[in-house]
């Protein structure tokens, strides 16, 4: 239906008839202390980046500290250990980068082929697939680590990389999305013209296939950049680390004491930080995920 | 399978160059010891001269500057220091890569409670034909203990942490206690006294200090573990000693004498900054860390030893301290055993330790370094700590084994008798149950358990 | 369609999938593979490997710690994943009906939470639990009420739980709601006509209607409940006698192959684990299907 390919979620349909008189203000105000409880703990996070190590535990936690100390507390952060903090950065990048990438890359290809063709075993082959959404990838971390660190490579940017690249949920999405967003009509067309499958493949569907690519790209792309359990199995070089493993690792160290002053400020501030991109990310591209989440809701 | 013959090569090589340094037939150098094979000056100068890459995994924080004098030591030689994690972390990550066969460092720190596990997985290289056993006399005896096994040698200590009793004078004279608790009995009157006049708790027993809790029963004379080497161990936690010892803790947890927070957390933090705690149970490397991490409270606190059982023969524990060991699997066994050996056996980077990382040396010529014994730190009220740890390190019984899986034997303890502490409980069951656990978990692994 | 032009077209969607396949085939089923081999033996620090067979589940079924952490699991299951995904649906309908104020921004805030990184969001709810000095702790002191103890051994539970739903309620939302979005506005225009109020219209037109992708984020919570680590190994530390080695079953296998050096038996609790996943969500999948054959017919 190319309803759902192209537009915007947010599209009107129904007739604005009524819209202003049927508020209900009960409703309203019940929404808005709702949403208090996501808010609240994002609001002390930030203040509590504006205070330092002796604030943070005497003054009251959503309001500022004597002193604002963002910036004081900000250049600890990057410069904590000689600017470990932007390669923590650097990495997560990377990491959620190049999986993304691969990824999607990967469950694009499949995802149309399923929707698209018809060949001996496709069935068998989507149902392991469908099948295998349910492993848990935790259970699979702790053999991963030990048949990689046989070959030699844990402790590298690919023992992290290459256990992101399979995703059989955005194969499910893939095909489901390229079922409808694909038009047999239009693969018959330019089979006429004499176009290979490939070509076919990369200039006509990719672009149909758009909002559900970038739909998978940002699923893969937040789960390896939140991925915790996977890093701190197979990474040990500090300078390897992405932010999630590496903050936990410096929270562990504050609270440790290690000798030197406590670090709570460092880590509270660098954890505030961390969050921005992602959610500058999803403010940002709003739409494509909830057309993509709607792909995968709505229809089996 | 490039990796497996190269792996298979080194193997031979090494398997080939130990026999022929055991056939060489030098004599060490006026240690005491039996003849075993040891390397000759010259190979110890070759080694020292080529140019070799080490891999040190610590945590001590800063220990670059060691490191870096080393260096300079012995330019030849690079070393890259890896933090992988604190304590438990770190453990996890060295057997690991051990098991994998790569990326497993040359040098690593270990606290001497889990140098006999890494023993008994065969990881520590013994490092007496390299001239260990020859430092013998320049460490405090009961620390040197520690890192021999049999006739083996496998690490160089760094630092200890003998328990003594870091105290808020300002509290306990506010609650009308004017001396020190000399014996454990004192100690409650004064934890009542405490208690009552000021709201403060005298101490705080944190059920997660499984460390701690076992240095007061080491005081006390208690043997709760005995290992001897090869299969068969010995697990009596739950002696009647150890059940005297932890019920009168039990008498003072229950009357609410004495917090059970856990410690190490932010909460913990506060609450010595904010006088809820009026002293500390704790190891020689307390002073320094309480300086940085309860820094407004300067010039408050004072040191004494612990209260004893029996004021006649003062006895004391311990709480920590590392040393640092030479990995089996090192390629360059030599200039790995110098690094772990200089660091922390040279006189300046071994003082280093004591006066900038403030760890609490066991180098006997460190503890009576006058630099070190005469420091007056202000936070303590110009006392010399130093010297009265020094002091106290000498009252550490010198009889004191662990078992070989300590982690194990740590992270159960929380579960039992450190549930029973923080439930405010029975901490006779939950020394029981500490016990079975771990009887259960050496007889699964093959371990033959006596007592 | 002639043969040699079928047999080409397979080939090139065997072309297609077959790079997913490969990376599916080292990094999803070798290492299943391998984890299974390696349950059947044991390593014992004295004594070495041994070939035991099925001894690692028996003890598996028989070992109280992971009984309880599958119990802890089981009451996520019936406790939070209703709370959480009620939450979902009740603000999804609200801002679908468009009868609050503010719906977009509403719609922006109540997702925040999931831009949180897991790690993050543990370690900053790890502060605002503490007691004494944690933004909760400050409030309830503040307006009077007693002193609890979140992280206390009982508590504890639940304060994971609340972890969890903060995080993931605004996901499921839009989840939920997305799929509101989608139904086509004929399909209850007249009854909105007749006046029949939101609340009625959400009940027996919405909901049914929207069944497929409730479904999913009850499948996902599912799966997802199984696989807690990220707050066990985050808050060990302030709530040490109340997390336990065995709190959740993925915890626990992660305690036996790091901390306990017992890499085979933690292998068959994860292989364990895995089959109790695939169990139950087939079998959640089964009994809304089996419902679903009787619903009105869909779109």
């Amino acid at each position: 239906m190319a309803a759902q390919v192209t537009l915007p979620a947010t599209a009107p349909r129904r007739k604005p008839y009524n819209r202003e008189k049927r508020r209900s203000n009960l409703l309203t105000v019940v929404m808005w202390l709702c949403v208090l409880y996501f808010i609240v703990p994002l609001v002390w996070l930030f203040v509590s980046s504006t205070k330092d190590n002796s604030d943070l535990f005497t003054t009251f936690g959503l309001w500022f500290g004597r002193d604002f100390n963002l910036f004081a507390n900000l250049i600890d952060v990057f410069t904590y250990r000689g600017g470990i903090y932007l390669r923590w950065a650097l990495n997560t990048i990377l990491y959620a980068g190049v999986s993304a990438i691969g990824a999607t890359l990967l469950a694009t290809m499949a995802g149309y082929a399923f929707a698209k063709y018809r060949f001996p075993g496709d069935k068998a082959l989507f149902s392991i697939t469908l099948g295998a959404i349910m492993i848990p990838l935790t259970a699979l971390a702790i053999p991963t680590y030990l048949l990689f660190s046989s070959i030699g490579i844990t402790n590298t940017p690919w023992a992290v990389i290459l256990p992101s690249l399979v995703s059989p949920f955005c194969v499910f999405l893939m095909r489901v999305y390229a079922a409808d967003a694909v038009p047999d009509s239009l693969i018959e067309a330019a089979r006429m013209d004499g176009a290979g499958e490939i070509r076919i493949f990369w200039q006509v569907a990719i672009r149909l296939l758009g909002p559900g690519i970038v739909t998978v790209m940002l699923f893969t792309l937040v789960a390896t950049w939140n991925n915790y359990f996977l890093p701190l199995i197979m990474l040990n070089s500090e300078q390897l680390l992405p932010l999630t493993v590496g903050l936990a690792q410096q929270q562990a160290t504050s609270a440790a004491g290690g000798g030197a002053q406590a670090l709570f400020s460092t880590v509270i501030t660098g954890a505030f930080v961390s969050i921005i991109p992602l959610i500058i990310a999803f403010l940002y591209l709003q739409r494509y995920w909830q057309t993509g989440l709607a792909t995968g809701g709505v229809k089996e | 399978m490039r990796h497996g013959a190269r792996k298979a090569a080194f193997a031979i090589t090494s398997i080939a160059a130990v026999a022929a340094l055991t056939l060489s037939g030098c004599t060490s150098d006026g240690g005491s010891g039996d003849p075993t094979g040891t390397i000759t000056d010259a190979e110890r100068e070759e080694a020292l001269n080529t140019p070799t890459d080490l891999t040190f995994w610590t945590w001590v924080p800063d220990i670059q500057d060691q490191v870096d004098l080393f260096m300079e030591e012995y330019p030849a030689i690079n070393v890259t220091v890896e933090n992988v994690g604190q304590g438990l972390d770190h453990y996890s990550k060295v057997r690991t890569a051990v098991e994998a066969g790569t990326g497993a460092p040359d040098v690593v720190q270990l606290e001497y409670q889990f140098i006999s596990s890494f023993a008994l997985t065969g990881e520590l290289l013994d490092i007496t034909p390299y001239g260990a056993a020859d430092l013998a006399d320049e460490y405090v005896p009961w620390v040197w203990n520690q890192v021999v096994a049999g006739d083996q040698v496998l690490a160089i200590p760094q630092d200890s942490g003998p328990l003594g009793n870091l105290y808020r004078e300002d509290i306990l004279a506010a609650a009308g206690v004017t001396e020190a608790p000399a014996t454990w009995a004192d100690y409650k009157t004064a934890a009542e006294l405490v208690r009552a006049n000021t709201g403060s708790y005298i101490s705080n027993m944190a059920p997660n200090q499984g460390a701690g809790w076992v240095g007061l029963l080491w005081q006390a004379g208690v043997k709760p573990f005995g290992y001897d080497g090869d299969e068969g161990v010995t697990i009596d936690v739950n002696s009647a000693e150890a059940k005297e010892v932890v019920s009168y803790w039990q008498d003072l947890i229950q009357n609410d004498l004495v917090s059970v927070d856990p410690d190490f957390t932010d909460e913990w933090y506060q609450g010595l900054n904010q006088g809820e705690y009026a002293g500390w149970l704790t190891a020689a490397w307390a002073p320094v860390f309480l300086s940085g991490a309860a820094a407004d409270t300067s010039g408050l606190w004072r040191a004494d030893p612990l209260p004893q059982w029996d004021a006649d023969n003062p006895s004391s524990g311990n709480w920590g301290g590392s040393a640092d060991a030479v990995l089996k699997t090192s390629e360059n066994p030599i200039a790995a055993y110098e690094l772990a050996k200089w660091i922390n056996n040279a006189q300046e980077p071994a003082l280093l330790f004591a006066t900038q990382q403030n760890f609490f040396p066991t180098a006997i010529s460190v503890l009576e370094d006058p630099e070190f014994a005469a420091q007056e730190p202000e936070f303590y009220g110009g006392q010399r700590v130093n010297e009265l740890f020094a002091e106290i390190s000498e009252t550490v019984d010198t009889e004191w084994e662990w078992l070989p899986f300590m982690e194990f034997a740590y992270t159960t303890f929380n579960e039992t008798f450190g549930a029973a502490v923080a439930a405010k409980g029975d901490l006779s069951a939950g020394l029981d149950a500490w016990q079975n656990t771990l009887v259960e978990y050496a007889n699964q692994q093959g371990f033959t358990v006596n007592g | 369609m002639t043969n040699a032009i079928q047999r080409r077209q397979h080939l090139v969607a065997y072309g297609f999938v077959l790079p997913f396949f490969v990376v599916f085939a080292t990094m999803l089923v070798a290492p299943l593979v391998y984890s299974g081999y390696l349950s059947f033996f044991v390593n014992r620090l004295i004594g070495g490997v041994s070939f035991v067979a099925f001894e690692n589940y028996l003890r598996a079924f028989q070992d109280p710690g992971f009984l309880a952490g599958l119990g802890r699991t089981a009451l996520v299951l019936v406790v939070q994943v209703p709370i959480m995904l009620g939450l979902a649906l009740f603000f999804a309908l609200a801002l679908d009906s468009g009868l609050a104020r503010g719906s977009k921004v509403l719609r922006l805030l109540i997702f925040l939470p999931y831009a949180v990184p897991g790690v993050v969001a543990v370690l900053m709810w790890g502060y605002l639990y503490g007691q004494q000095f944690g933004l909760i702790g400050q409030i309830t002191r503040a307006i009077g009420l007693p002193r609890t103890n979140l992280l206390s051994d009982e508590l504890i539970l639940f304060s994971i739980m609340n972890i969890i739903t903060w995080a993931y309620v605004g996901y499921n939302m839009i989840v939920m709601y997305t799929a509101l979005k989608s139904i086509p506005a004929e399909l209850y225009e007249s009854a909105e006509i007749d006046g029949a109020s939101q609340w009625r219209l959400a009940w027996s037109v919405k909901i049914p209607m929207i069944r497929p992708a409730i479904i999913l984020t009850l499948i996902f919570s599912v799966i997802g409940s199984f696989q807690i680590f990220n707050e066990p190994k985050l808050l060990v530390e302030i709530a040490p006698t109340g997390i336990t080695q065995s709190f959740t079953p993925n915890f626990y296998a992660f305690n036996l192959a790091f901390v306990n050096q017992d890499i085979n038996y933690a292998a068959a609790i994860a292989f364990l684990l895995g089959i109790v996943i695939m169990i139950v969500s087939y079998v959640v999948q089964l009994s809304t299907q089996r419902r679903e054959l009787q619903s009105w017919p869909r779109r």
